[in-house]
Parts: structure tokens; sequence; C-alpha cells
């Protein structure tokens, strides 16, 4: 071993710590298969995806299997939720549209709330869109029925003219215009719907990750008079932020839903 | 579609359009012209062409926006 890196394991980095405190980084959505031996892809995340369409049909099948006139129990549940989905994210955008796409709204809705709030859910405590694959697959999932939809209603040409011309602009202006169309359209539009829920998802997860490590680092991992109080506070602000998570798991999954909504109903009728 | 547009439900749609259109133009506008600018300013070598394509760009997003939503 030559001089430097002697002096270098010589010097207690952060990291080579044992005693001292680790905040959690990026490094805790790197989860390892279930277990030794298992394929790669079968991780934590992949198991509660499925595990999550698992709950939602149990539930929507307890609540529809057999419906009565007069709803109880489950089935009020149910139809509360889809309610909700119909004149909350499915009127607005869809108008008389609506009832024919609620099977996926609903379905989208509901799956991406139930991923969100396995972030809080005692134990599994992993949201699932905090990968990035998840939220990628909805998206583009949308984005193909957006513009499959948008040349089946207003033609291949039709859609795309709407979409990228504008009427009533001298035409020359069109050679400055189309690209922006084109990029806001038909890139940003689609990343964004992935990425604003992957990130608050993610950004979200690591917040509590931290502020759960501080309390459980000063109470119980290296315990002492001082580091106490900053551990309750820690413990503290871990369950507040637990309450706002959950108000943004909810809020996520409302806009993921509103804004496939949007963009269904953008591509039935033609901009005006 | 002039019945439907008086409806409360497409009043919320065009809002809501609106809204959500407006970044993703400025941020467009500024990506394809600034981006232009960027490349003629590579190919020119005078790099005042950038902050004039950034500008022309914002100036482009905010027509279009009142184009689409604003008449």
């Amino acid at each position: 071993m030559n001089t430097p890196t002697l002096l270098l394991a010589a010097l207690p980095t952060q990291a080579e710590d044992p005693e001292g405190f680790h905040a959690p980084g990026p490094e805790i959505f790197d989860l390892p298969p279930l277990w030794e031996g298992a394929p790669t892809w079968l991780t934590k995340p992949t198991l509660l995806a499925a595990l999550s369409a698992v709950i939602l049909i149990a539930l929507f099948w307890g609540a529809f299997a057999n419906p009565k006139l007069v709803p109880r129990g489950l089935q009020n549940l149910g139809e509360i939720g889809y309610m909700f989905v119909r004149e909350q994210i499915g009127r607005p955008f869809l108008g008389k549209d609506t009832d024919r796409f609620m099977p996926l709204l609903v379905s989208i809705f509901f799956l991406v709330l139930v991923w969100n709030l396995m972030g809080v859910f005692p134990v599994i405590q992993f949201p699932v869109a905090s990968h990035i694959a998840f939220p990628i697959v909805l998206a583009a999932a949308v984005y193909l029925l957006r513009i499959y939809l948008g040349i089946k209603h207003q033609g291949p040409i039709g859609y795309f003219k709407n979409m990228m011309f504008p009427p009533g602009v001298p035409k020359p202006v069109y050679i400055l215009l189309a690209p922006i169309e084109f990029l806001s359209n038909l890139v940003l539009a689609p990343a964004t719907h992935a990425l604003r829920l992957f990130a608050n998802m993610f950004a979200g997860h690591m917040l509590l990750a931290f502020f759960s490590m501080v309390g459980f680092y000063f109470i119980f991992q290296n315990f002492s008079v001082l580091g106490f109080p900053v551990g309750v506070l820690g413990t503290l602000v871990t369950i507040a932020m637990t309450a706002l998570e959950m108000f943004i798991q909810f809020l996520q999954a409302y806009l993921f839903a509103m804004l496939a909504a949007m963009y269904i109903g953008g591509s039935l009728h033609a901009e005006h | 579609m002039s019945e439907q547009k008086r409806t409360p439900e497409y009043d919320g749609r065009d809002f809501a359009d609106a809204a959500w259109s407006v970044p993703a133009y400025l941020l467009s506008g500024i990506l394809v012209w600034g981006g232009f600018g960027w490349l003629l300013s590579r190919w020119t070598g005078v790099s005042a062409f950038i902050p004039i394509g950034v500008i022309l760009g914002v100036g482009l997003a905010v027509y279009l926006v009142y184009l689409k939503h604003g008449r």
C-alpha cells in the first residue's frame, strides 16, 4: 500500500464511522431480489405492484360482484370511490364521453392511489411509483391511447394539424409555432406526466426516511441526554410528514388520473 | 361545439387545459428556439443568438397560449 492510501484509511470519514449518523440517500431505493437466488426483477416494488392489483381486484369484486339496489358495506365505499372519479376526474374533461372511459379512469386512479399509499402503510412502507419504471408504463399507455384516439376521431392528418397548427395565423408564423407545439404536446406532456408522480413519491419517501432515521438514531441507536430531544423532534416531524405524505399521495393519484382524462378529452375533440 | 362550450364542464376543461399547458409551452418555446439560437451561435460564433432565441421562444409561447386559450 502506498502512502496516500494509508493516510486516507487513517482518516475517520463519515461514511466509515459505524457510530456516526448516516442520512439515508438514494440507495434506500436500491432493493435486492426478495430472497437469495430469486430472479433479479422480483424485488419489493414489483411484489407491491402485483399486490396492489390483487387488493384492488378484491375490493372492487367485493363491492360490485353482487350489487344491491340499496348498497351496504363495501358497495357503499365502492360507489363513493366510483362517483368521485366520475364527477371530479371524468366529467370536467370528457363530458358526455365520461362513461365510456370510466373503467380506465377508475383503474388508473385507484391503482396509483394504492401504489402511493404503500409508502406509508405500516411495515410495507415503500411507494411503488418511486421506481420510475412504474409511472412510465402508465403514462406511456395513456400516451399511446391518446394518439390512437386522436387519429381515430380527428383523422391522421387532422389530429396533428389541429394540434400543431392553430387557426388564424399567417402561414409563415407556423414555422415558428409548430415546433413548440410538437415539443410541448408530444414530448414534454407525457414526460412530465410520468415524472411528476415519480418525483413526488421519490422525494416524499426520502423525507420520511430521513426524519424517522433521526428519531431512531438519537433515541435508540446512540442515546444521549442531549440527543434525546432531537430524536423526539425527529419522531414528531415524521408523524407530521406522514400525514402530509398521505395528502400528497392522494393528490398525485388524482392529478395523474386527471391529466389522463385531460389528454383523452383533448384527443376526442379538437381544441378550439 | 358552441352548445357544449357553455356548459360548466367545458369551462372547467378549458381552464384546466390552459393552466396545465402554459408551463409546457413556455418550456418548449425556450428549448426549441433557445436551442436553435445555441446551434446558430455554435455555427457562427456569435453568442448573442442564444438570448435572442430564448426571448423569441418565450414570446412565441405566450402568443401560442393567447391563440389557444385567450381568444
